[in-house]
């Protein structure tokens, strides 16, 4: 080829640029025109139009009657942060015991552990809709808040684990020689420096229950419906209203966006370090 | 107290809650898959039929058949597409720099946001009026003018699995990046100065290097695209026709709207054994000798 090596590192330099515009275009497109079409007058919606006089009429549409977006916004908040409160602590308990002992079964428990992100979720709501409907769960907090354990728990108890392994035992056995009990290393040793991956981990089990539509679409009714379930209240008999489920979405997307900034700096900081040695 | 004891009690409160939130219900649907119980006729199971629900499924009800091959066209077509784009995106984006890892928050999005959000839109988009997608492909490409996205049984089983892959790819491309940005410079350098080109240094030393996260990036996707519900929900209601119904949607369907609880268990059931065939074969292959641990 005629072309110099210079020129070619010019053009490859000029093509990567392109692929990463694209690349963000196609990312960030979708969610930029969810983000718009809510603060859109009703008459310039269903257009192309990307200048229109900004209008928070949508948003006032949401919360009032049929939708109560409101209430739907504090279940989704109660259910994920119940869930997080409550599986995060179990997990970590559970994920420092299968790091730290040795243990008959462990292997074997463990790989169970993981072996339940296996089972499809429609197999365990059909029996979850079944036992509700007796024990009159269906359509409460509880009820979701237990559900979504069954997604949460396995998850964070094999991302603590990993994330145990790795800190170094020597300081845990330099404080027990030193005649500290097992009980007082967990508090004053163990618990400070895991509190980076719990709080990861417990990002990641907010975005799993945040996002649960299947079990929340079968398990409530009016109660204790989320935001997910609430989007599919739109296609009313009027029409879609798609406005208003633009509305929505922004409260959904919106601790997302706080939240994929650590998320994002977790699996860099994981990768770097491996490398920067 | 004893380590003996703690590490026991350290682990029952996680054990009791995964029993009773995975192992009970799992054993459930299992006895509910042998029984008569139409939720419309009876509050309770009436008979005890055995494998009756699932030999109805093989010999008798071509619409779980036909479950069957959409559930494997988007596995397959999911997965590999996912790990692709990903992989696609990981070699774009993995370099050091401050644009790069602006670049890489916005990876993070797409996966956090809500598959159920991400349905609707994306039906919306797509519409042949006034989606901003029909408009942008319209534009780009005018000989698709025409087509009506989700009324095509082709068109929507790919959009099932172009919007799956919006999903997940940028999300395994974090994975992969870490892979990449961890293979040691001085291999690159060392393949450079032998004279390789950068297309013969991405299969000689990249990918094989890159071929363990790669593995358990393509295992991960499948087993998610197997669970995949929400989409066929939101999208493309598993139509047009039945074009788009998956195992996960048609079982929900017999469950919920015809309410025979006992058949849409074995249904469920199907799926669930087919993910561990499938998955056992995975690890059959990616960890020979048993090292899964």
């Amino acid at each position: 080829m005629a072309v110099s090596p210079r020129r070619r590192g010019h053009i490859l330099f000029c093509l990567r640029g392109i692929a990463i515009a694209v690349l963000l275009a196609v990312l960030l497109g979708p969610i930029a025109w969810i983000f718009l079409t809510s603060i859109k007058p009703l008459s310039e919606v269903y257009t192309m139009s990307l200048w229109f006089e900004p209008t928070l009429d949508n948003f006032r549409a949401i919360f009032e009657r049929p939708f109560y977006v409101g209430d739907r916004l504090l279940n989704s908040i109660a259910i994920s942060g119940f869930t997080v409160l409550i599986g995060v602590p179990v997990a970590l308990a559970a994920a420092y015991s299968f790091s730290r002992f040795a243990m008959r079964f462990k292997k074997t428990l463990f790989l169970g552990v993981l072996a339940t992100q296996f089972v499809p979720p429609i197999v365990v709501v059909l029996p979850f809709f079944l036992m509700f409907r007796q024990l009159h769960l269906l359509d409460t907090w509880t009820g979701m808040v237990w559900i979504n354990l069954s997604i949460v728990l396995p998850f964070a108890i094999w991302m603590l684990k990993g994330f145990i392994d790795t800190i170094p035992v020597e300081m845990e056995e330099a404080a027990m020689t030193d005649g500290a009990t097992r009980l007082r290393v967990i508090r004053d040793i163990v618990l400070p420096v895991t509190i980076p991956g719990v709080f990861v981990a417990g990002i990641f089990c907010f975005i799993f229950s945040w996002n649960d539509f299947l079990y929340a679409l079968i398990l409530t009714r009016k109660e204790a419906v989320t935001l997910p379930v609430t989007l599919s209240t739109f296609y009313t008999e009027e029409g879609d209203r798609w406005e208003l489920m633009a509305a929505t979405g922004t409260f959904i997307l919106l601790p997302m966006f706080a939240i994929s900034y650590f998320v994002q700096r977790h699996f860099v900081q994981g990768a770097t370090q491996g490398s920067d040695r | 107290m004893r380590d003996r004891h703690l590490k026991y009690l350290l682990m029952m409160p996680a054990f009791l809650l995964v029993t009773a939130t995975v192992i009970y219900p799992l054993g459930y649907a299992g006895i509910i898959s042998f029984m008569d119980w139409r939720l419309s006729r009876s509050r309770v199971p009436t008979d005890f039929v055995f494998l009756d629900n699932f030999w109805r499924a093989f010999t008798d009800d071509p619409s779980f058949l036909n479950s069957l091959g959409v559930t494997i066209t988007f596995v397959a077509g999911s997965a590999g597409g996912a790990v692709v784009f990903g992989l696609l995106i990981a070699l774009l984006l993995a370099r050091r720099g401050r644009t790069y890892s602006v670049a890489r928050t916005v990876l993070v999005l797409p996966f956090a946001m809500s598959p159920a959000l991400q349905g609707t839109s994306f039906r919306f988009f797509l519409n042949p009026e006034f989606g901003i997608f029909d408009a942008v492909l319209d534009a780009l490409f005018p000989f698709l003018a025409h087509v009506d996205w989700l009324g095509s049984s082709g068109w929507a089983m790919t959009w099932l699995i172009l919007t799956d892959m919006w999903h997940w790819g940028p999300f395994l491309s974090l994975m992969l990046i870490g892979g990449l940005l961890s293979i040691p410079r001085d291999t690159l350098e060392a393949a450079r100065v032998d004279g390789a080109s950068a297309w013969t240094s991405f299969w000689t030393v990249v990918l094989p290097q890159l071929m363990p996260v790669l593995a358990i990036a393509f295992v991960l996707k499948t087993v998610f695209s197997f669970k995949m519900f929400d989409y066929v929900y939101l999208l493309t209601g598993g139509g047009p026709g039945e074009s788009t119904s998956t195992m996960t949607y048609y079982a929900f369907r017999m469950g919920f709207t015809a309410y025979d609880m006992g058949y849409a268990s074995a249904i469920a059931f199907v799926l669930a054994l087919l993910l561990v065939g499938v998955s056992a074969v995975y690890f059959r292959l990616l960890f020979p000798k048993g090292a899964a641990g």
